[in-house]
């Protein structure tokens, strides 16, 4: 059976990519050192396939039908979209390894647990949300990855203990797949920032703060009671939802988070976070 | 809830975006015919007059999708080194001074000069 060896999270704010040094060096420094232990983490762990979770941000669906979480089951995908080439500073599209096996298992199976989970076959899109982790963490792609995107921004924006629910599901799902893969996932988004809206340009620092607490303090009940959709949309509105992709990492692990950084920056307008957890769900 | 629940999900305008960013020959379009490109979509006058000269704050309030805002003023000004002092972002600094302010007065990308209210 295949099994879980490492769980993270990390900020996806195409600043990271796109407009990089217009960031203080500082923060530059800490986004580096944080993708590098992520890296370090993932060699230790030595995963045959990443599972990315992020925000579809109305790229794969229009806004008249945005399915909750959406699979690419390609055997090989392409990013970054044509439209965010120039917005992600990549001059040359990478090429990606899908796991087609693996990805159309979760579908099948998300399916008879009552989750509709879409997919795309092909030519699957990608923005920031699965470019920047992609070209941060498995930088010459050599690792297969399955993007699963969701609907953060559209109302209705799926509540945290649904996507922990759905990161339940997922993590006996995967469990059950007849391979030996060895599977990381990886949160991506957040953390606060309110992409368009009227407060564009503004990070909720105390939000923050005490959501990478809630994460290194490890109890999962208390995380789901204080960190509200509510709450999120109070500290951006439309941005800092994404952080249920986190909810559905924090699903399939046991104990508190190790904050690897955080830098409230407003040159890449997004509060960024970076979090591995040591302990995974037995 | 916040912002993003002002957004009319049934406007001609949101589904355009989806396709327009999707289509080179469209975003040429955009730039030479752009009513045409509206009607063809089947966007209300308002809304097509609202993309004339896009301002933030109104096309909010007509219910478009603030995340499809700054993607209609990168299809005018271009997508790339989208820094703070990008026309796409100063567009938020003239729609919701209050808002830019309170965060951005006094950093480098304040467009307000000293001595400004």
């Amino acid at each position: 059976m295949a099994d879980i060896v490492a769980a993270m999270a990390t900020t996806h704010t195409p600043g990271l990519l796109g407009w990089f040094e217009d960031a203080p060096a500082d923060q530059q420094q800490t986004a580096r050192n944080a993708f590098q232990k992520m890296r370090e983490h993932l060699a230790a762990a030595q995963p045959d396939v990443l599972i990315i979770f992020g925000n579809d941000h109305l790229l794969n669906w229009p806004i008249n039908n945005t399915p909750e979480y959406t699979v690419g089951i390609a055997d090989e995908h392409t990013g970054p979209a044509d439209w965010y080439q120039p917005w992600l500073g990549q001059a040359e599209k990478y090429r990606l390894k899908g796991h087609p096996g693996l990805a159309r298992h979760i579908v099948n199976e998300t399916g008879k647990r009552g989750l509709p989970f879409a997919y795309i076959r092909k030519d699957m899109q990608f923005d920031d949300a699965i470019s920047t982790p992609t070209l941060w963490l498995n930088p010459d792609q050599s690792i297969p990855t399955i993007p699963i995107t969701m609907n953060c921004t559209v109302p209705p924006i799926p509540r945290p203990e649904r996507a922990y629910q759905v990161g339940k599901a997922l993590r006996e799902i995967i469990r059950k797949y007849p391979g030996n893969e060895r599977v990381a996932l990886i949160g991506s988004g957040g953390l606060s920032h309110e992409p368009g809206g009227p407060r564009y340009f503004r990070i909720d620092e105390e939000f923050d703060r005490a959501f990478l607490q809630w994460l290194a303090d490890g109890d999962h009940d208390a995380i789901l009671r204080e960190c509200t959709l509510e709450r999120m949309e109070e500290a951006g509105s439309g941005g800092t939802g994404e952080l249920i992709a986190w909810f559905v990492v924090l699903a399939a692990t046991v104990g508190g988070a190790e904050v690897l950084g955080y830098e409230p920056s407003y040159a890449w307008r997004c509060a960024s976070g970076w979090v591995i957890w040591p302990g995974l769900s037995p | 809830m916040g912002n993003v629940e002002r957004v009319d999900k049934t406007l001609a305008t949101n589904e355009m975006v989806y396709y327009l960013r999707k289509s080179p020959e469209l975003q040429r379009r955009w730039c030479t015919e752009r009513a045409a490109v509206c009607r063809e979509f089947g966007l209300t006058q308002p809304e097509i007059q609202a993309l004339e000269n896009p301002d933030p704050r109104i096309l909010m309030d007509l219910g478009v999708h603030q995340y499809l805002v700054p993607h209609i003023l990168r299809l005018t000004h271009g997508t790339s080194n989208v820094t703070n002092k990008h026309p796409s972002l100063t567009a938020y600094a003239d729609a919701f001074p209050r808002e830019t302010d309170t965060v951005l007065k006094g950093t480098k990308w304040s467009t307000k000069k000293d001595g400004d209210g």
